[in-house]
């Protein structure tokens, strides 16, 4: 009876880790596999055997795509557009939230219903109007116009993100400081904001790191040097007769690298702001 | 140290009124309750005070200056949360100190003013620690020491005491009462606690659905109530009510009723004495008496003695009341008991409309 359950117990344990190991590799392989890629000669690559782990090492693939590309200028316009995109959402998104979760306002649920429907149009669909918008601007091309058409679709996600955050700060803490002397604004700044800071960190990271991936938007919007951004430079490097694996992997790892360290940087608040509010702390 | 006065003050949200018209007058120094049951607009009334709220008509005063086109930090006020709402991000002395950080006192006047907040609510010792270090009663008194620091014309506290234990409340209860002896500001006080409206006021605004049903010091308020719902909402355990009739007899008029039958002191005799009321009396106005004195007599139901005294419920006819007898009373249930009251301390209302009828 006992030895049946610690069976049964045991089976249940490795069909468990078969599946979460499958998943790993599906999840995981593909960025080892640019990893060792991104390491080999160009030899080493495209072989009769396939040849999984390199046998010597090489790092002319990374010097390769710093030097002789353009893609420092690449790397230059993704952090500017990311930029751009994440201070307009900072400083637009959260006075919206605020009015959102603060003041009763007519069509306020009208509003918010919009900002979610904007969310579900496929971007495909936004992509010819927003263009023809942003050529009658005189915008196309331009690093501050790509922010904008990111900002178009993160901004909905980060207002309602940062709504929780806010309707979770309670509100007689304002009360108070209005009557201590702040203004609405300054009751916000001061006691709401540093409040709702994890949260603030989390959907900031989460729409930077939108903006900086993001690929179908750059490729129409952006034609020259400029203004073309990290991901579209990788994909123009696919050329007609030649395919240039090792320093296209070697630039998919320099490109996820700020990710990772900014990551790494605001891991600990960025769960706290996500978990915040899940359990009474 | 002001006057208030609220003038015909109303609010309504979309069709839904809230406040009906309502008249306040408390003197500079003085201490007004707002008591009601939830949902009676005395929060609200509050609010619109503090200007966290815009009324919807009607005028607010402040030592003589209207103030409803004041913004809160202009009114020259400060309050005190039911849940404290102290910054959870800063120390508790930037916490007493914020109100005049705000208003651009210098650092070392701003320490020294915390400083003696601080002493006056014997706080001194936990000036650096975060609220979410500090039990209940801690954060109370920080709130207060919050309020008093500014030294403002008018104090607000919206339910101060209700998210304390029972000793802790009777605790800040006698403290807050000291505070207002001590510094002499006048208090708007929000409870639902008909004991602390008794204990702290100098005036009492007892409120039911967005109407005052009665202002009146306290003593009035308990003794003379305006109408049946005043009547019970203060006293634990609430007034009895019996209703009956009025008899006109030899020496003036009578109230009867089955098992009752209590002279009354009349002052004037109007002619429809004839008629039909409720009688009103306190628990404590009841005495147990022999037989040949009785104005009330029933059969005993229940006998809870709490000590200092006993709680008999007795049944009068169909009607059930509790008296408030000494702690050594020995009747036992289903005996016949006699009681008598005194005519000063009844109350008549009428039936129909509820209101206090005076004879």
């Amino acid at each position: 009876m006992i030895e049946s359950k610690r069976r049964r117990r045991m089976i249940a344990n490795i069909a468990t880790y078969f599946v979460l190991a499958t998943l790993s590799i599906f999840c995981i392989g593909p960025m080892i596999w640019m990893l060792l890629t991104s390491l080999k000669y160009e030899a080493d690559i495209v072989t009769q055997t396939m040849q999984y782990i390199p046998r010597r090492i090489t790092f002319d693939n990374y010097v390769a795509i710093w030097t002789q590309s353009g893609f420092p200028r690449l790397i230059g316009n993704s952090l500017v557009v990311t930029f751009l995109t994440v201070t307009i959402c900072v400083a637009t998104g959260t006075l919206a939230a605020y009015a959102f979760s603060r003041f009763a306002f007519r069509g306020r649920t009208q509003l918010m219903l919009g900002y979610l429907i904007v969310r579900m149009f496929p971007a495909v669909m936004m992509i010819i109007p927003l263009y023809v918008v942003m050529r009658g601007v005189g915008l196309v091309d331009s690093r501050f116009g790509l922010a904008l058409a990111y900002t178009s679709f993160l901004l909905p996600l980060f207002a309602w993100m940062l709504k929780g955050f806010f309707d979770s700060a309670p509100k007689e803490l304002e009360s108070a400081a209005r009557i201590d002397g702040s203004t609405r604004l300054g009751a916000m700044i001061r006691i709401v904001l540093p409040l709702a800071r994890n949260g603030l960190v989390a959907s900031s990271v989460f729409i930077a790191i939108a903006a900086w991936n993001e690929f179908l938007f750059a490729l129409m919007l952006t034609t020259g040097q400029g203004s073309r951004t990290w991901p579209v430079g990788l994909q123009l490097m696919v050329g007609e007769f030649q395919l240039p694996w090792g320093v296209l992997a070697a630039g998919g790892i320099l490109s996820i690298l700020p990710v990772v360290v900014l990551f790494a940087i605001v891991q600990r608040t960025m769960v706290q702001g996500l978990t915040a509010g899940a359990i009474k702390g | 140290m002001a006057t208030l006065s609220i003038k015909d003050v109303r609010k309504s949200y979309g069709s839904v009124q809230v406040l009906h018209g309502v008249d306040i007058e408390l003197e500079d120094g003085g201490f007004l309750v707002l008591l009601g049951p939830s949902g009676c607009g005395k929060s609200t009334l509050l609010n619109m005070i503090a200007g966290l709220d815009d009324t919807s008509g009607g005028d607010i005063l402040i030592g003589g200056r209207s103030v409803v086109d004041l913004a809160p930090k202009d009114r020259n006020i400060a309050m005190v949360f039911q849940s404290y709402a102290l910054y959870p991000t800063m120390s508790v002395a930037r916490n007493i100190g914020f109100g005049l950080e705000m208003r651009g006192v210098e650092a070392d006047q701003r320490k020294r003013a915390v400083d003696d907040a601080a002493q006056l609510l014997q706080i001194s010792h936990l000036l650096d620690r975060r609220p979410a270090n500090l039990s209940g009663g801690q954060r109370q008194r920080v709130a207060m020491g919050r309020a008093v620091v500014r030294d403002p014309e008018l104090f607000l506290f919206d339910e101060p005491l209700s998210n304390l234990d029972a000793k802790l409340r009777v605790e800040m209860r006698t403290e807050i009462k000291r505070l207002h002896e001590r510094l002499g500001t006048s208090i708007v006080y929000v409870t639902h606690d008909q004991i602390e409206a008794m204990t702290l006021a100098t005036k009492v605004a007892v409120m039911k659905g967005g109407h005052i049903q009665q202002f009146a010091d306290p003593r009035t308020i308990y003794e003379r109530p305006a109408n049946v719902f005043v009547a019970s909402f203060i006293g634990s355990p609430a007034m009895n009510f019996l209703p009956g009739r009025l008899v006109p007899d030899a020496n003036g008029v009578r109230f009867a009723a089955n098992g009752v039958s209590v002279a009354l002191q009349a002052r004037k005799r109007p002619a429809d004495f004839e008629r039909p009321v409720i009688l009103g009396i306190r628990p404590e106005e009841l005495k147990a008496v022999a037989r040949d004195q009785a104005s009330v007599t029933g059969v005993i139901d229940v006998v809870e003695p709490t000590g200092p005294e006993t709680m008999v419920t007795v049944q009068v006819g169909e009607q059930s009341i509790i008296a408030r007898l000494p702690p050594r009373f020995a009747g036992r249930r289903n005996e016949p008991i006699f009681l008598t009251v005194d005519p000063a301390s009844v109350n008549l209302f009428d039936p129909s409309s509820e209101q206090r009828i005076d004879i």
